[in-house]
């Protein structure tokens, strides 16, 4: 045998068991090449340990995110408190509103009930001949309320935001009203010093102002007429829908478009 | 043309002439004749400013009061200008003015302040500027409500300074 097949033969001897190992790394890198380099392949190695991860995270999301979330929260409410409280002082102000309202409705319902249930005479008599209206009834249909003026009123300045006078008054400053208005009730308000209590209602002659209080504004609702629990209850109403329907901060700022809007609501609006 | 609304509060001692500044720039009056304010009033003036602003100055001649915390508070909160009005022939209307100037810092940060020296009439400028000197005494004006002297110059200001 010549000499280099000889050296052939050796390294073939020596190295057969080496040729074999890397033979079987390259078919390894060759695969795991294949695997990483066809979406369908990786998708079938990676997508169980996706779905285990997101599993897990959602699992875990409520612990690990709730005190990051609530201090967020905490934080964002407490940096705009005038914006959260003006936002939900309308909707609060309405579930009171509809909670007390709704007592007071079983309350009604069963005085009714039991005075349905009284065998008296007179209840007699009115089954008989049916409830004839009385003098309050009369005089009440007759001086029906009816909506004067609507001014919406900055709290603490007391400037005026916006005005609707269907029946312009001339003469009548809409500003110095607005002011006079504010500080009566500034002095009301300090002088018996009732806590959060604010002044509701201002009465003269024929003539009821209405104040409805929001957060940094009040609206003020003069009425003629017979001024009763039922048209409170109406304007509180009227009013709340009113301030619900969008009263905006950028709206607060522009007092003519403001004006507009206090305009549109009210122009049909009777009480 | 735009339109704005600004409230402006008259402060100070009784008697050192705040009616009678309100009186003289609102209806261009003056009367001799003292009545002391109870609570407040409120009177408006509308001013055409050079750059087009149509300016509602809300008035509130405020009730006198010698230290400012005594008065009602909500009278002055929102004002967007404050008048601090002493009387120069009486010491007693300024000789606690820097603590009262600083209250109204302290508590309204964002309004403009006057400090205004009424009465003109009834001194010296320059005996009153000596006087003032004296005691420290910074002011922005010198008035008379009586002859009209400075008041249109004094609300002009404050015109400027609250739509600025």
């Amino acid at each position: 045998m010549e000499q280099p097949n000889r050296l052939e033969l050796l390294k073939e001897i020596l190295l057969a068991e080496e040729k074999d190992i890397t033979q079987s790394l390259v078919d390894k890198v060759e695969k795991l090449s294949y695997t990483l380099n066809q979406p369908i392949a990786l998708a079938e190695k990676v997508d169980p340990l996706v779905d285990d991860k997101i599993n897990t995270l959602v699992q875990d999301m409520p612990q690990k995110l709730s005190p990051v979330i609530t201090q967020a929260l905490k934080t964002e409410i407490q940096n705009s408190q005038d914006a959260v409280v003006e936002a939900l002082f309308p909707i609060i102000g309405k579930m009171i509103k509809k909670y007390v309202s709704h007592e007071i409705k079983l309350l009604n319902d069963k005085v009714n009930d039991q005075l349905q249930n009284m065998f008296t005479f007179e209840n007699i008599m009115k089954r008989l001949f049916g409830r004839k209206p009385k003098g309050t009834d009369i005089i009440n249909t007759a001086d029906a309320p009816s909506l004067i003026q609507v001014m919406v009123i900055e709290k603490e300045t007391g400037l005026l935001i916006a005005n609707h006078a269907p029946d312009a008054n001339e003469g009548i400053d809409e500003d110095l009203v607005a002011g006079m208005l504010t500080a009566i009730k500034s002095f009301v308000e300090d002088a018996f010093k009732g806590g959060d209590q604010e002044l509701e209602t201002l009465a003269y002659e024929l003539y009821t102002l209405h104040i409805q209080n929001f957060y940094k504004y009040y609206i003020v609702a003069v009425v003629s007429g017979v001024y009763t629990i039922t048209t409170k209850d109406k304007l509180e109403n009227l009013l709340l829908e009113f301030a619900d329907k969008g009263v905006s901060k950028k709206e607060l700022k522009d007092n003519k478009l403001f004006t507009n809007k206090l305009k549109s609501f009210f122009s049909d609006q009777t009480i | 043309m735009i339109k704005l609304s600004k409230k402006v509060a008259l402060v100070g001692s009784f008697g050192v002439g705040k009616t009678s500044l309100f009186r003289r720039f609102i209806d261009n009056e003056f009367s001799t004749d003292y009545k002391s304010t109870l609570g407040v009033q409120i009177q408006k003036k509308v001013i055409t400013m050079d750059n087009g602003i149509e300016l509602s100055m809300i008035l509130w001649d405020t009730e006198g009061h010698e230290n400012i915390s005594e008065g009602r508070s909500s009278y002055l909160i929102g004002s967007h200008a404050f008048v601090y009005v002493f009387d120069i022939t009486r010491i007693d209307t300024y000789k606690e003015i820097n603590t009262q100037i600083e209250f109204l810092k302290n508590h309204f940060p964002n309004a403009v302040i006057k400090i205004v020296g009424n009465k003109l009439d009834a001194v010296s400028k320059k005996k009153a500027i000596e006087t003032l000197k004296e005691y420290s005494v910074q002011y922005d004006y010198l008035t008379s409500a009586k002859t009209g002297d400075y008041v249109e110059e004094l609300f002009a200001d404050i015109a400027v300074d609250v739509t600025n």
